[in-house]
């Protein structure tokens, strides 16, 4: 039942939200913000009795919510999701007020509604108990804005308590030993997912050892429960992987829906050019995947590429699915739930191919460590680059310490001959690379207000057929976004 | 005959806080360009140290949960030889928490102490509110370029005692305390900062002296370095944010 204040704060949250399209702005926290002043337990009272799903996690929850959206859209749902990364307590109260309009109308076509709510990591401990959601989904742990958020041991504890506060279905990464210790005391409301171990074994991880420098990113590597050394039998990337203590014996889970693969992926350096060009790799949309879920198992072609997207393909599966076992849901089997995969189109900001003449641009966001070696490996291995554009920017959403680009491992791969840098951070950017083995002759660096006349500048010397690469980090892309809607008279690609 | 230099990275694999691996980078390629064979050796928990076999040892900065990991084998098991290695003149670079490890004690902000190793007469006092953000120095140590950039983020305030000097003087930024203006710490041939991250990449004329300080140390004689330049630091050097009030 609503109360009087309740529904004041809806209205003023309407209010807001009317007022501000009118200005032809985009209204992602301002209501809810004006909602939650009004009516402190708005969210708990507009969340409840409805069919939730929370995702958070360091790195792909944006995706994997956007995949669970995708894959529920697909199957007739009606989905109620938070656009634009609007993942604090005041865009999930945002996005619950529009809610309840859409729900009332997906109720007059007999169609049932369902929310994604992506939470921020730091956020979910507040907003995970009054969410009550019935799926929670932890994606992984990976460093991030040490500055923003502090170590990663507050961020797992972060999670924990939301998680405590839920009686909600949840879905652990098996392969990241952070997350995966989130089990402890939690076993019966925890089903892992994660990569196949042979899979994992056949990922060639070369990179840190070559350089004599040890790992790059070496989050995690002492065991939660009792401090010695992980060891693993298997690495996927990062320290996702087929741990094990070898002093207390923990390791990691078998997972109940795992994503297994048959080529045999070199993600370091990838110099055989031919190769290259004839089979298809983990960089290209369709690469064929294989989900499996109690003995059944499902290929599909992968819908946005990349081997970090394996990760976030197999738990936005795990999520439907156990959202349907939870609301006996026939229509979200894990066969069914398999089928819509392949009908995600990609999140914005993330792996977006926006064409341009007989040219491509296409953007990567990139936020930490982890992100962006991931993204490079991608960028190295794809067929089509012809450029690559990276932009560093040290605002308060991006974290203002920018060290970290130190911590990616750089030097073991090879990019497209030209490489361009602005942001405001151009300068720390460009020594990287230089430093890096990167020539000066090879590089254009740029200040922020001019990222936009070097995206002409790096197209022109792009070739036919080929892409421009584009790896902005947060404040970084939603500038250069606008600049490029102007710039090139494309829509408002990134609804 | 070729000039070598041997460094060892203590605890890279729990001292690794955001970048500061940059400073190995920077070393190794100012080094290398010089034709000196610079090496690096990762020593950890429970790995034996030997301060004859290194010209450099470098201890990075690390969060909490790694700190209190390593502090038994830091203090108990390797300190009386690292402590050798001060003694010997060995050049030690040490970043934020390395810093703090390096010095008497960290005082929480409860009031709980922890020892630490004492090699140098510092001691650190943790309070609540962090200091965050980008920083510039100005080092007297330096011949030339004695302006130096960093980034802080730490909670603990550092006080210097009587036998240890500063390494630089605050422009902008905290420091070591916020306080008296100082930043770092020398004593000996240990060089410590709170400047993490990409700290010698920025500032290559503090990469140029300790790789001449190591050299110096190892052949017990005067060395002039061959001239290096550094127009693609210098490029950065420009680019970087200049002093701001936050």
């Amino acid at each position: 039942m609503m109360n009087v204040r309740a529904g004041a704060a809806i209205l003023a949250a309407r209010g807001i939200s009317r007022g501000l399209r009118l200005l032809g702005r985009g209204a992602t926290t301002l209501p809810g913000r004006a909602a939650i002043r009004i009516c402190p337990q708005i969210i708990s009272l507009l969340a409840k009795d409805q069919h939730v799903i929370v995702l958070t996690g360091t790195n792909g929850k944006t995706t994997t919510t956007h995949m669970v959206s995708g894959i529920l859209d697909s199957l007739g749902f009606v989905v109620v999701t938070n656009v634009s990364g609007a993942n604090l307590a005041t865009g999930i109260a945002t996005t619950l007020v529009e809610g309840i309009r859409i729900g009332r109308r997906a109720r007059k076509t007999g169609q049932k509604t369902i929310y994604v709510i992506e939470a921020d990591e730091a956020a979910f401990a507040k907003v995970c108990g009054p969410l009550h959601p019935m799926v929670c989904v932890v994606t992984n742990l990976f460093r991030d804005q040490l500055d923003r958020y502090g170590e990663l041991a507050h961020t797992q504890a972060f999670i924990a308590k939301g998680l405590d506060d839920t009686d909600a279905q949840i879905l652990l990464n098996a392969d990241d030993s952070l997350v995966a210790a989130l089990e402890r005391g939690r076993e019966e409301r925890v089903t892992f997912f994660g990569m196949d171990k042979e899979s994992m074994a056949r990922n060639i991880v070369t990179k840190a050892a070559k350089s004599a420098l040890g790992e790059t990113t070496a989050d995690a590597s002492y065991c939660s429960f009792c401090q010695t050394k992980y060891e693993y039998r298997a690495r996927s990337f990062g320290h996702l992987g087929d741990f094990y203590c070898p002093s207390c014996g923990y390791g990691r889970s078998e997972p109940t829906f795992s994503v297994s693969y048959n080529t045999d992926i070199n993600d370091a350096d990838e110099s055989d050019k031919d190769r290259k060009e004839k089979t298809p790799g983990p960089s290209d949309v369709g690469f064929p995947v294989t989900l499996t879920y109690r003995g059944e198992s499902i290929t599909v072609g992968l819908p946005i590429p990349g081997l970090h997207n394996f990760y976030n393909t197999v738990a936005a599966v795990a999520a439907c699915v156990a959202l349907g076992e939870k609301v006996r849901e026939p229509s979200l089997s894990f066969g069914k739930v398999s089928m819509g995969v392949e009908l995600v189109r990609p999140a914005f900001g993330r792996m977006e191919k926006i064409k341009i003449g007989s040219k491509s641009l296409c953007l990567l966001l990139v936020k930490n460590p982890v992100g962006l070696e991931r993204a490079l490996s991608f960028v190295s291995q794809a067929s089509d680059a012809d450029g690559m554009y990276l932009l560093l920017n040290s605002n308060d959403a991006d974290g203002r310490d920018v060290s970290w680009i130190w911590d990616v491992d750089f030097e073991s791969r090879t990019y497209p001959e030209k490489v361009f840098v602005s942001g405001e951070r151009y300068g720390d950017m460009y020594l990287r690379l230089a430093y890096a083995g990167i020539d000066k002759d090879r590089m254009q660096a740029r200040p922020m207000e001019d990222c936009g006349s070097l995206v002409d500048e790096a197209l022109a010397e792009c070739g036919d057929g080929k892409c421009l690469y584009i790896l902005p980090n947060y404040t970084a892309m939603l500038a250069l976004r606008e600049i490029l809607v102007k710039r090139y008279h494309l829509k408002d690609f990134w609804k | 005959m070729q000039e070598k230099i041997r460094l060892c990275h203590l605890y890279p694999d729990l001292l690794n806080l955001y970048g500061d691996r940059g400073n190995i980078l920077a070393l190794m390629r100012r080094a290398g360009l010089r034709g000196i064979d610079f090496s690096v050796e990762a020593v950890s928990i429970g790995e034996e140290f030997n301060p004859d076999r290194y010209d450099m040892i470098f201890l990075g900065g690390g969060q909490d949960a790694e700190q209190n990991i390593l502090r038994n084998d830091f203090v108990a098991v390797k300190g009386t030889k690292i402590k050798e290695a001060v003694a010997k003149n060995k050049v030690f670079l040490c970043i934020c928490g390395g810093f703090q490890m390096m010095g008497n004690y960290y005082e929480e902000h409860d009031g709980h102490r922890i020892e630490c190793l004492g090699a140098l007469d510092v001691w650190t006092v943790g309070k609540k509110n962090r200091f965050i953000g980008d920083t510039v120095y100005t080092c007297e140590i330096l011949p030339e370029k004695n302006t130096l950039y960093g980034f802080e983020n730490h909670s603990g305030r550092t006080y210097l005692g009587d036998g240890v000097k500063p390494l630089a003087k605050v422009l902008c930024g905290s420091g070591n305390n916020g306080e008296d203006g100082t930043e770092g710490a020398v004593y000996k041939n240990v060089y410590c900062t709170y400047s993490h991250g990409s700290f010698l990449p920025k500032n290559p004329a503090m990469t140029d002296f300790l790789i001449k300080r190591a050299l110096e140390v190892q052949k017990g004689e005067e060395v002039v370095l061959a001239p290096l330049a550094s127009d693609i630091e210098d490029f950065a050097r420009k680019a970087l944010p200049t002093c701001k009030k936050s």
